[in-house]
């Protein structure tokens, strides 16, 4: 089943397209990476899924209910941590996961473990007793982020949750989002910045510019679709003098001279330069220190869809 | 539990905190007990109605609606707080309708602006106990008219939390319409006796209603006047009622 499904979703402000006829087809249990840069409509998008907006025109559905036609049953089944801070800052954190589970109709028994279950999980036991205008700004993201699981959901949408904390609060937050996948067969809409953590915990990822949907895709067929370069760096030590001399004729490679000389190869044929580099040096007599291949990472992805689809609408206008 | 009554228990927890309590209590009993005992050295008796009161008594009368009226507007900018803190986004995104979320704001206020009340009430008893005068009548009355007041006073701290964005002005505004409300009004002095344009002005505001009523229905001195202040009470809170549910439904995010 779909948890989310849309289909040509327009939202303008002033007769701008804030989103500009999305489509988006998200299937139940999966984690659903939506990247963008600032400005992008990744939060509007949010809003019109958790029907906090409505579209000025397109259709929505979230677990299978017109966002449209009934909202309050859609809010009811969903999880949302927005964007910007929210927090009551006069209530210490436990009392703030308490009463937001409260507000969520859940039992007192239920919701006095699920505080300290919530409290341990998120490294929040020291500060439990802390008011939350007291907080710093990543204490008081962790509190909201462990709020929204005091109570049972099917989807949950997270608009950059991490935006604030420490690696390790970072890294904690995804491990245990994933478990919580696993667990629950939750599904998770998720925005952010940091690309590493997309690759780390997404099965999907949409990148998102100027309202449009410009690729979906899982990280791998990402990477394979629009990392065709690869990236391959050789250190040798000795004989390096004549190394500039011997690697001219060699296309998409470029010599560094430090504590000896590395040449990086950045090629759609590195293997093909690597070959016709090694055979040089080998003939040569010049030694490898070392020889490193980088794979190709999301963030080189990003940047290169982002600005393909920027350099068109530019060719176009 | 219904959505409402969720609603209202989170509101009532966020809104009573020490600082809250304090303010209600410790505030209207300095104004009682030392500017009131202090100030009948100047003022010996009061008239009101029929009756004449010691200086005393008509300040813990009056402070009754101050207090609701002070309660209340602090119970009125919850709005301005969740809005400032994100939380109205959050709880608009949970399973809570706008209604829901607006009748649980109002039913805060009234249940703020009631408890103040008979906070005030108990309190200021054995300064005014001496001229009361109860009845089947005047209880209701005080009730009712307590409900309205609070209203009002909700209401317009839901406009002005509805319709400004910035700090600074909305810090400027509530505490400039609290010092015109508290102070050009009839709950601390009588509208009898000023200057004719103060007095006048005095009945620009909605508390001088208010605390004449509350008085009125305390003392037993309830003459058409009072009627007519309570309709106008009723009126105002009603169309500053309707406004405010109007801006916000429309509140954007």
């Amino acid at each position: 089943m779909k948890s989310i499904f849309a289909r040509s979703l327009f939202k303008s402000y002033n007769e701008i397209n804030a989103v500009d006829g999305i489509d988006l087809d998200i299937d139940d249990g999966q984690i659903f990476g939506f990247l963008g840069p600032n400005g992008a409509g990744k939060s509007t998008v949010i809003k019109l899924l958790t029907t906090l907006i409505q579209p000025t025109s397109g259709k929505i559905s979230v677990l299978g209910i017109d966002t449209v036609k009934e909202p309050l049953s859609i809010r009811k089944k969903i999880g949302v941590v927005l964007q910007q801070p929210s927090y009551e800052p006069t209530l210490s954190v436990e009392r703030s996961l308490e009463k937001y589970g409260m507000m969520w109709d859940i039992d007192k028994k239920t919701r006095m473990d699920r505080t300290e279950e919530l409290l341990t999980a998120f490294n929040l036991v020291e500060i439990r007793k802390k008011r939350n205008e007291d907080l710093s700004i990543g204490q008081r993201r962790r509190v909201q982020v462990a709020r929204e699981f005091m109570h049972d959901m099917d989807l949950l949408f997270l608009d950059e949750p991490t935006a604030g904390l420490d690696p390790t609060a970072r890294r904690q937050l995804l491990d245990f989002l994933k478990n919580k996948v696993k667990e629950k067969n939750l599904t998770i809409f998720y925005t952010t910045h940091v690309l590493t953590e997309a690759e780390y915990l997404c099965d999907n990822i949409a990148i998102i510019n100027k309202g449009k949907i410009i690729t979906v895709d899982s990280p791998n067929e990402l990477k394979k679709r629009f990392g065709r370069k690869k990236t391959i760096k050789i250190h040798v030590s000795s004989n390096t003098e004549a190394l500039g001399n011997l690697l001219e004729n060699i296309q998409d490679c470029k010599i560094e001279f430090n504590t000896g000389a590395t040449i990086t190869i950045h090629s759609t044929d590195s293997e093909v330069v690597l070959m016709s580099i090694l055979k040089i040096l080998n003939q040569n007599n010049i030694a490898i220190d070392d020889l490193s291949a980088i794979p190709t990472n999301l963030e080189e992805i990003f940047l290169k869809v982002v600005g393909d689809s920027n350099a068109s609408d530019n060719q176009i206008s | 539990m219904h959505p409402i009554i969720r609603l209202v228990k989170r509101n009532i927890t966020i809104s009573v905190n020490p600082g809250f309590l304090i303010w209600q209590v410790i505030f209207p009993l300095i104004w009682i007990f030392v500017a009131g005992f202090a100030y009948s050295a100047l003022i010996d008796e009061v008239s009101f109605g029929t009756k004449n009161l010691s200086y005393p008594a008509f300040l813990a009368s009056g402070m009754i609606g101050f207090n609701i009226m002070n309660s209340t507007l602090i119970s009125g900018i919850i709005i301005w707080n969740d809005r400032r803190h994100g939380m109205f986004e959050q709880i608009m995104s949970g399973p809570f309708t706008r209604s829901n979320y607006i009748l649980s704001n109002i039913t805060t206020i009234a249940i703020v602006g009631l408890v103040s009340a008979a906070l005030i009430a108990a309190v200021g008893y054995p300064v005014f106990f001496q001229s009361v005068e109860f009845s089947l009548v005047t209880i209701p009355l005080i009730v009712f008219s307590s409900i309205v007041g609070a209203i009002l006073f909700g209401s317009i701290a839901s406009i002005i939390s509805a319709r400004l964005r910035s700090s600074e002005g909305f810090n400027v505004i509530i505490n400039t319409v609290f010092i015109f409300f508290a102070f050009v009004s009839t709950a601390f002095y009588p509208a009898a006796g000023a200057p004719q344009p103060l007095a006048t002005i005095f009945y620009l505001n909605p508390l001088t209603y208010l605390v004449d009523i509350i008085r009125a229905g305390i003392f037993g001195t309830i003459t058409e006047f009072v009627i007519l202040e309570m309709v106008v009470l009723v009126v105002l809170a009603s169309i500053l009622f309707v406004i405010a549910t109007k801006l916000l439904t429309k509140m954007d995010f």
